[in-house]
Order: structure tokens, then C-alpha cells, then sequence
């Protein structure tokens, strides 16, 4: 179970010939992951890992049948990979790719608004993972263990950290959803939490915020509103200057707005078991699920 | 990437906007010619750095003759600002803008950013010019306007329309205020800008409205298609040790404290931090040097924690994900030997092959701190300070 992917899943890789996307595809595989081909203009028709390249998302959807999309395509060219894979109707669309600028984000924020089809995860983020079924990215899959909770985070080595205390401290997890460090991303805290209060095997629910922007304030306002399950979450950048980015695109305070404080309050009021240090998310989790 | 008011002034120039007439001087002499060749019997000398505040600073000097535009401008010329924007080091001013006065009836606010939250470009607008426009928003919500500028660049007609009418204007004002709008909405898509403002927008005492300021930052990811903008990046504004990280293409920060950091991921960078505040100890950075780092960008990272003389503690935080562990670990060796390390250095590492990392750290003999977790890994740096 775990939510949006599962062993079944068929996934092809966009970017397949390249160094990285043809490393974690290679990695995903070992994970046990279900691929079943992969898309490189001017490649198609050979084979890569043993599964069959094409020339475009289309022709891989008409021969394969892809559930999802992993994308490894560089800065300049992945907004019109992430548009290629919803126009060639493909559900689930994940992007790794770090840095493509704002301006691309904005013709793709639009079109997935609207997409009856598809749910972009990322960009810049490290994939998703439903624990010993199914790794779509690139986090170490040793670390996560088949358990009960659901992980949704804007960041890739701290998600790292936090899948590791659960797994230490035996709850396990069910999926674990990276949905970027991006200003513009395609899937938001909210979406992933609702789908995580429908799952009948996630019984608690682990956010990790980061400054800038207001995704942890609303998603607060959300589980206040909706949320059955027990919430734990940690906010990085308490301490982060203001006016800096720092490293994400997305993560900066301007004028005041996008503390790690305001969203920890606004998490606090909601409910959520907040940790006040990153080595501490795992004892909030449990804290919370004894509640 | 942030640019100065005169080559924001460029840019804008190029789509039209009224700006007054300036020049950029690095010398004294060449702002004597930039006197005669504008024809200036009164002026204003602007220092030219990438913060605000720079009237407040006293880096804005109004000249009423031409002697005393030279002399500001030898004034101002290397004067060095420093108020909460630039932090403690401040900046240094190598160049300034001289710039015809011109009289002010009125002082307008006019900028683009994106808005998040709707994921859409956005116009900002407001009759309360020349002042922090945060400020505006947060204490007279109702004097603040913002318009969606389509992905084309375009404003449309009516959006023009309300824009003029909020800003109060009429007649030839008005045409002109709406070509300034349009103007500025296009040059901020065109440019793949995070932020484009003016302020103040000036309408002058004969009903022209001009740009009196203007600021310009490039969204870091859209250089690669903006090769003339590229080139307007001031390393003299950026501190050493940043430009020195963005050469490796590592994310570095400097902050006031003793403990140099290490991590890999922005998320794990930010959050070492918080946990080294935590435990009562204080970064002297933020280092992330990224997914893929290899041996060389380790060291590059060392260096450029050491070449900050306030370094007390080294602080290595590694989760090896796509980053093997025995890479981290073979490159903190090979940089503790090539630097002859002096400071304690604290080591925690987790994730893929950290076994073999960790076991490369034991028996390299080195005298290296190893921290099971990030708890313990602060909580030694902070040790490690002894008190200092």
C-alpha cells in the first residue's frame, strides 16, 4: 500500500542515457522498482539497462504503458520534458532535476494546474519511495523500512535523516514523498497530506519544512481543518539570515515572511508535534503517535 | 544574481523607460567627462553597490555646481557602506552614478516579482513611493495594487487602465505612467528577473514621470540564456569566500560564528546550523556542497572554511545518499593532510557506505572527532570550542 506507487507501478526514465538518470535508474531497478523502458530523442530503438529507448514520451506510452515518469533531463531542457510526459498523458511525473528557471516553472505551473491526467512531484527533489515495494529517485533505499508512517519533505538529505530515526526507532514508513525545494513546484504539502490521511497503512504523518514561501502555513490551516491522524514535522532554517537563499531556490526570507518560527507556530497551533532540532524528528513522530 | 542601479538602468533603458541621462565613473577623471558630456551644472552622485540604504548611508550626494559634483564623486568613489543590509564587512563602492536632479512632485512605487502562491508574475504597484514597500503592505494594505503580467509580458489594457487610475493619474501623466508599466513588465520576463522595481518613481513638477532608481536581480538558473547579463556580475559585492564557492559551484553563506560547516543537501546545511545554535554554539557558515561532490570539491569547501580567520571548529555533516560515504571520508583525509589542519575537525557520517567511511577515518590516524549523530555531532563541535 503506501500511496501513489506501488511494485506495480511501470515506470520509464526520461534522460535515460545520461550519467545520472541512467545510475538511479540502474540503483531503482536493484530497489526492485518495476521499469519498463526509457526516453532519449534521437535514441530510440536501442536499449539501455535492458529496456527498450525511445524517441519520445508518446511512442514510450504506446508501447510500454508507463504509470510514471522519472525525469533526469538538464536545467534547460526538463520544463519541456515535464510538459512532454503530461501532454503524452503519463499520471505521475517525477522531476529531479535541480535548478530550472522560474520563468519555465510558470508555463508548467499552469498546465499541471489544469492537467486531467497528470501530478508532477518535484522539481528538485529527491523522488519518492513507498518502503521495500517501489524507489522512484535518487535517496538511498537501505535506509527505509516497510512501517507506518508518511513522510512528506521539501528537502533530500534532511528526508534522509528523518527516514532514518523512524527506521531506528522502529516505526518504519509507509511512502515518503520529496516534493522539492523549488519556489514553484508541481505537488504541495497539502496534496500529499490528504492522500496520506486517506491511506489505511500510514497511521502518522512526518512534514519537513524549510523557510520561504507559505506551503507549511496553509498546510497548518489544513490539518487543523482535516487531518485525523497524528502530525509531527520539523521547519529547517530557524537560524538561516534573512535575505539569503540558502542553497534551494525557494528557501529565503523576505520582508519578514517565511520564518521557520512562523511556520512553526502556525504548525504548533495546528496541533503538531513539532521537533526544535532535526535530531529530535523521529522522538516527535513517536511522541505524537503515543498522544 | 543581484546588478547595480546603473545596469539595471541599461536594461530598462532598452525598453523604453524614461530614465534621466547618467554616467558611471570609476575615477574622478572620468566623472569630470561624464560632467561635460551631460552638460551638468548640478547633479547627483549615487555610489553604486548591490544593498539598500545607500541615502541613509550617506552614499547619495545632491551637488549644486559642477566643482562639487567632482568632488563628491572623489569622495564617494571606494567609500565603503556598512549598515544591516551589507552585514559587517560591508561593501565597497568602486564605482558611482552621476545623474541629472530632477524635481519631484510626487514619488511612486512600481515593481515585478514572482507570486508564489499563485505561481504568476506579478505587477506590485503604489502611490507611497520612496519608501520600504514591505512596510507599505504591511501597515496600508489598500495602497498597494498588483496586476498579473502574462507570460508574454504583456499588461493588459484595462489591467493599464486601473493602474492609472489607482496611481491617481490622468491626462499625458497617465500615458506615460502605463508605458512605464509596460515597459517594466516586459523587460522583467524578457530578462528571466526575480525582482525589477523602481523606487521611487518620480512624476516631476511638469507631469513627466520618470525612473529615479532602479533595481534588478537575474534568477541564477536563466543565466545560461542571458550571456550579457551574465557578464554583469560584480564579485567586488559578493564576499571573497563566496565567490571563491561559486567557482566550485558550491553553495556557501557567511555567517558571524566560530563552527565552519560542512554538510551536503540545503535542507541538512540549514538544519546544522539550527542544531549548533541549539546546542549553544554559534556557524561561521553555510556550506552545501551538493549531491555530487567528489574529492576536489571537498577540498575546495576546506579551503574556502578556512580561509575564515573567525574558524575555531570544523563541523563535517554527511549523509551519503547519492554521496558515498568512502568519497567524503577519502576527501576530508586528503584536505586534512594537504592543510595541515590546526583546528578540531568533527566528523559525522551516515548513509551509503558509511562502514567503509568511517573505518578510512579511524585508521588514517588523524586526530578527527567522529559523531554517531547530528546531536552528537554539534554538541562536540561545541565542545570542541572549549569554551572560546
Amino acid at each position: 500500500m503506501g500511496i501513489l506507487v506501488s511494485k506495480k507501478t511501470k515506470i520509464i526514465t526520461q534522460g535515460i542515457t545520461g550519467n545520472a538518470g541512467n545510475f538511479h535508474t540502474e540503483q531503482s531497478m536493484a530497489y526492485g522498482s518495476n521499469f519498463v523502458g526509457g526516453v532519449t530523442p534521437g535514441k530510440g530503438g536501442t536499449t539501455s539497462l535492458g529496456l527498450p529507448v525511445f524517441d519520445s514520451v508518446l511512442e514510450a506510452k504506446e508501447a510500454v504503458h508507463p504509470d510514471a515518469s522519472l525525469i533526469f533531463v538538464p536545467p534547460p531542457f526538463a520544463a519541456d520534458a515535464i510538459l512532454e510526459a503530461e501532454d503524452a498523458g503519463i499520471p505521475l511525473i517525477i522531476c529531479i532535476t535541480e535548478g530550472i528557471p522560474i520563468r519555465d516553472m510558470l508555463e508548467v505551473s499552469r498546465v499541471m494546474k489544469n492537467s486531467k491526467t497528470s501530478r508532477l512531484i518535484g522539481p528538485n527533489c529527491p523522488g519518492i519511495i513507498t518502503a521495500e515495494e517501489c524507489k522512484i529517485g535518487i535517496m538511498p533505499g537501505y535506509i527505509h523500512k516497510k512501517g507506518k508512517i508518511g513522510i512528506v519533505s521539501k528537502s533530500g538529505t534532511l528526508t534522509y535523516e528523518a527516514v532514518w530515526q523512524t527506521t531506528n526507532n522502529g516505526l518504519g514508513q509507509t511512502t515518503c514523498v520529496g516534493i522539492g525545494g523549488d519556489p514553484l513546484n508541481g505537488t504541495n504539502f497539502i496534496d500529499v497530506l490528504e492522500l496520506f490521511e486517506k491511506d489505511e497503512e500510514t497511521k502518522g504523518i512526518l512534514m519537513i519544512g524549510e523557510i520561504g514561501g507559505n506551503a507549511e502555513e496553509e498546510a497548518a490551516e489544513w490539518i487543523k481543518e482535516h487531518c485525523s491522524k497524528p502530525v509531527a514535522a520539523f521547519v529547517a532554517g530557524s537560524t538561516a539570515p534573512p535575505g539569503r537563499r540558502m542553497g534551494h531556490a525557494g528557501a529565503i526570507v523576505s520582508g519578514g515572511q517565511g520564518t521557520a518560527q512562523g511556520k512553526m507556530e502556525a504548525l504548533r497551533a495546528a496541533g503538531v508535534s513539532v521537533a526544535d532540532t532535526p535530531a529530535e524528528m523521529g522522538d516527535a513522530m513517536m511522541k505524537a503517535m503515543e498522544r | 544574481m543581484n546588478t547595480h542601479e546603473y545596469q539595471a538602468k541599461e536594461v530598462l533603458k532598452k525598453y523604453g523607460m524614461p530614465i534621466p541621462e547618467f554616467g558611471v565613473a570609476q575615477s574622478p577623471e572620468e566623472a569630470k567627462a561624464i560632467i561635460n558630456e551631460l552638460g551638468l551644472t548640478e547633479g547627483v552622485v549615487k555610489i553604486q553597490v548591490h544593498a539598500g540604504g545607500r541615502g541613509k548611508a550617506g552614499g547619495v550626494k545632491l551637488a549644486k555646481s559642477k566643482e562639487e559634483i567632482y568632488a563628491y564623486a572623489e569622495q564617494l568613489i571606494g567609500m565603503k557602506m556598512v549598515n544591516n543590509q551589507t552585514g559587517p564587512a560591508g561593501v565597497v563602492a568602486k564605482q558611482v552614478l552621476i545623474t541629472q536632479p530632477v524635481s519631484i512632485k510626487k514619488e511612486y512605487y512600481l515593481g515585478a516579482i514572482i507570486d508564489r502562491e499563485h505561481a504568476e508574475p506579478i505587477i506590485i504597484a503604489s502611490p507611497e513611493g520612496g519608501m520600504d514597500i514591505e512596510e507599505v503592505a504591511e501597515k496600508t494594505p489598500e495602497k498597494i495594487l498588483k496586476l498579473p503580467i502574462r507570460l508574454s509580458g504583456e499588461l493588459k489594457s484595462y489591467e493599464l487602465v486601473r493602474l492609472a487610475k489607482f496611481m491617481g493619474w490622468s491626462g499625458a501623466t497617465a500615458k506615460q505612467g502605463m508605458k512605464v508599466a509596460k515597459a517594466l513588465a516586459k523587460a522583467f520576463i524578457d530578462t528571466d528577473a526575480s525582482l525589477l522595481e523602481i523606487n521611487p518613481l518620480v512624476e516631476t513638477d511638469e507631469g513627466d514621470i520618470v525612473a529615479v532608481d532602479a533595481k534588478l536581480s537575474i534568477d541564477d538558473n536563466a543565466l545560461f540564456r542571458h550571456p550579457e547579463l551574465a557578464s554583469y556580475y560584480d564579485p567586488s559585492q559578493v564576499s571573497p569566500n563566496e565567490v571563491e564557492a561559486n567557482k566550485h559551484d558550491l553553495a556557501y553563506i557567511s555567517l558571524e560564528g566560530n563552527i565552519g560547516c560542512m554538510v551536503n543537501g540545503a535542507g541538512l546545511a540549514m538544519s546544522t546550523m539550527d542544531i549548533i545554535h541549539h546546542y549553544g554554539g554559534k556557524p561561521a557558515n553555510f556550506l552545501d556542497v551538493g549531491g555530487g561532490a567528489n574529492k576536489e570539491k571537498v577540498s575546495a569547501g576546506f579551503k574556502i572554511i578556512l580561509s575564515d580567520p573567525n574558524v575555531k571548529v570544523i563541523l563535517v555533516n554527511i549523509f551519503g545518499g547519492i554521496m558515498n560515504c568512502a568519497t567524503i571520508a577519502e576527501g576530508v583525509i586528503a584536505a586534512v593532510n594537504e592543510l595541515s589542519l590546526q583546528v578540531p575537525l568533527v566528523v559525522r557520517l551516515e548513509g551509503t557506505n558509511v562502514e567503509a567511511g568511517k573505518k578510512m577515518i579511524e585508521e588514517s590516524g588523524l586526530k578527527i572527532i567522529s559523531a554517531d549523530s547530528m546531536a552528537d555531532a554539534a554538541k562536540k563541535a561545541v565542545d570542541a570550542l572549549g569554551g572560546q
